[in-house]
């Protein structure tokens, strides 16, 4: 062990109690996704769809969607549906409401078939008129004017809350989060399609099939991180592994010598989505930065090209802070010193970014 | 004879009447009890529109939202329901009959929800179960049909903890005209299966009943339920002892006016 973690064990137990973990829960799964790396691939969300929702009744579903911010997202204007908690006490719910068909966008069909097979000539256009929505409808939109036009992309899969609503909400109590990792599952021989879960997560990340009659969502790839798979080795969940620039984090927020610990407790530099929700969420987010404004000649100016409000609407005020650390660091980097924190975010090792067994011989 | 003697006669008559007939309709529905018709074998009774229904008295139930704590919990839409009930010695019925002007069948979409409606009974005839679906020592067997998923057999024991039987033993038939649905549940009297009840002849059971209106999202706990009703299928006693009592005082009563006004016509 090295000395910089013998020091850094020596301040754990003050780090320890900072940590706040779902009551019952051993461990708990986390990941953290670094904003400024996704270039909106959908690289992740067919991953997702290919493991997890190929089937009837899913079509309309992406347990993992990537959306443009500031957008409305998917499902439409999921931010304004409710859901979560009124209050950090976590006892009294926010009221919410199942998003339509319309605002998820419904699964278009294509005139494949006619034009490969029956020699119609038309373009490759979805069949039975204009969709007026879809799960990534608003690609590359964005706000502002050019030449200070901005976007980013915000990747989007279950939190696994600390203080999940949507378990909350089931009056039947088929959703639970696990005891030994945290995360959240819909126990599909409890689940009567209720949908309470559905209005009741604010981030609108639990959805119902129709064909089964249940609601479904994000399994945090489980089989993949316990290596239940054919090759039986432990594997990061699919959305982060076939992610090309390999943004995401996945681990224990509780492993203290893991990257999610030190981006999220140590450096505060990884926030969660929404946290005024008051789930408290698992997935955490490195916050996007972009170039600076410019003048109509081109010229630089001293103006942040994403507004600072906006992005502290989505984080929460901590995410100044965040980008000054990373700033702070970065520039430490760059003057020729080092940084745990700019090798964590910079990392080309897929060993430093995946830990899921330091706690299997616990 | 004058008028105001013929008056007095007429009031004397109406109230003597009106003692004689009052005890009687008292002992004709003894609150929230549903009458159960006995009849030959007719397995006819298990088709929602058969017209061997024509006969059977009817209950009118009640409803109200339940209080489930579910968000909009009180926002329920259907206000009663008629009951009718039958037993042929193998299979007892239960008719259902409500108006609901929207048919929510073939529901899809994330918010459609579909109509439905329930009849409960203790799992031991016996008991007289918590009306929110029974608790652990006294749970309820929960005959359920929904316009999309069809019939389902669950038992119960508290809220939330519905679980279904494999095999039904519950049938149901169901009709719809002019905006009001007709369910017929119909299930053998015997079983001797765990958590299923057993209906006989020695207890009264208990009963309840439940409707969801799909397109109001009246789904789970968020539903129009009755308070428990019973069906008199146990032995039933002679003449309950307050009737005795009524009987008696109307007799005295009777005895009390015929006298005060033969009395009253004699003196004038």
């Amino acid at each position: 062990m090295s000395s910089d973690a013998n020091a850094y064990d020596a301040g754990s137990g003050e780090d320890q109690q900072r940590l706040d973990l779902a009551d019952g829960i051993d461990h708990q799964v986390a990941m953290v996704m670094d904003l400024n790396q996704c270039v909106g691939c959908q690289t992740c969300s067919i991953a997702c769809k290919t493991l997890w929702t190929s089937g009837s009744g899913q079509e309309y579903m992406y347990w993992n969607n990537v959306e443009t911010k500031p957008g409305e997202g998917y499902p439409r204007g999921w931010e304004e549906s409710g859901g979560g908690w009124k209050s950090d006490a976590n006892d009294e719910r926010e009221p919410g409401e199942i998003p339509s068909k319309e605002d998820y966008g419904d699964a278009w069909e294509f005139n494949h078939s006619e034009i490969m097979y029956e020699g119609d000539d038309t373009p490759l256009r979805p069949k039975g008129g204009d969709p007026e929505y879809g799960p990534n409808w608003e690609e590359d939109q964005g706000a502002g004017e050019y030449p200070n036009s901005y976007y980013f992309y915000l990747p989007r899969i279950c939190n696994h809350c600390t203080h999940p609503s949507c378990v909350e909400a089931c009056p039947r109590s088929a959703l639970y989060k696990r005891e030994e990792d945290g995360i959240v599952l819909v126990d599909q021989e409890r689940c009567r399609g209720y949908r309470y879960c559905v209005e009741g997560c604010p981030y609108k990340k639990v959805y119902y099939n129709e064909v089964k009659k249940t609601s479904e969502k994000c399994i945090f790839c489980y089989p993949r991180i316990e290596g239940e798979g054919p090759d039986g080795e432990v594997k990061p969940t699919a959305c982060a592994s076939e992610c090309p620039p390999q943004l995401r984090y996945v681990g224990f927020l509780d492993d203290q010598q893991g990257p999610i610990y030190k981006l999220v407790e140590r450096y505060g530099v990884a926030l969660p989505l929404h946290p005024e929700y008051q789930t408290q969420p698992n997935v955490y987010y490195i916050p996007p930065f972009a170039p600076p404004q410019q003048d109509t000649e081109g010229e630089t100016l001293e103006v942040d090209r994403i507004p600072p409000e906006y992005l502290e609407e989505l984080f929460g005020e901590e995410v100044h802070d965040a980008l000054e650390t990373i700033q702070r660091e970065r520039e430490k980097v760059e003057r020729g010193g080092s940084s745990e924190l700019m090798d964590i975010l910079t990392t080309v090792n897929n060993e430093d970014q995946y830990r899921l067994e330091v706690f299997d011989d616990a | 004879m004058r008028n105001d003697e013929l008056g007095r006669l007429a009031l004397a008559a109406l109230i003597v009447l009106g003692m004689a007939v009052v005890p009687v309709l008292v002992s004709a529905r003894p609150a929230n009890e549903i009458p159960v018709e006995s009849v030959e074998g007719n397995a006819q009774l298990s088709a929602a529109d058969a017209a061997e229904w024509d006969d059977v008295p009817a209950a009118e139930v009640p409803l109200s939202s339940a209080p489930s704590g579910l968000p909009d919990a009180s926002d329920t839409s259907i206000s009663a329901v008629e009951v009718q009930a039958a037993q042929d010695g193998e299979k007892l019925y239960i008719r259902m009959h409500w108006r609901d002007p929207t048919a929510d069948r073939n529901v899809t979409g994330p918010r459609g929800f579909a109509d439905a409606a329930a009849v409960q009974i203790p799992v031991n005839t016996s008991t007289h179960p918590a009306i929110a679906m029974g608790s652990t020592r006294t749970p309820v067997n929960v005959w359920y049909w929904s316009a999309e998923k069809g019939t389902e057999e669950l038992a119960a024991g508290g809220p939330s903890t519905t679980t279904s039987f494999e095999q039904p033993a519950v049938e149901t038939d169901v009709t719809r005209h002019n905006g009001t649905y007709t369910l017929v549940y119909s299930r053998p009297l015997a079983s001797d299966a765990d958590n299923r009840t057993a209906i006989t002849m020695e207890n009264n059971v208990d009963v309840a009943f439940a409707v969801w209106n799909g397109s109001n999202a009246e789904r789970s706990g968020r539903k129009a339920v009755s308070e428990w009703y019973h069906f008199p299928l146990g032995p039933q006693p002679s003449g309950p002892q307050h009737q005795g009592l009524l009987w008696a005082i109307a007799g005295i009563a009777i005895v009390v006016v015929v006298a005060a006004t033969g009395f009253a016509i004699k003196r004038t």
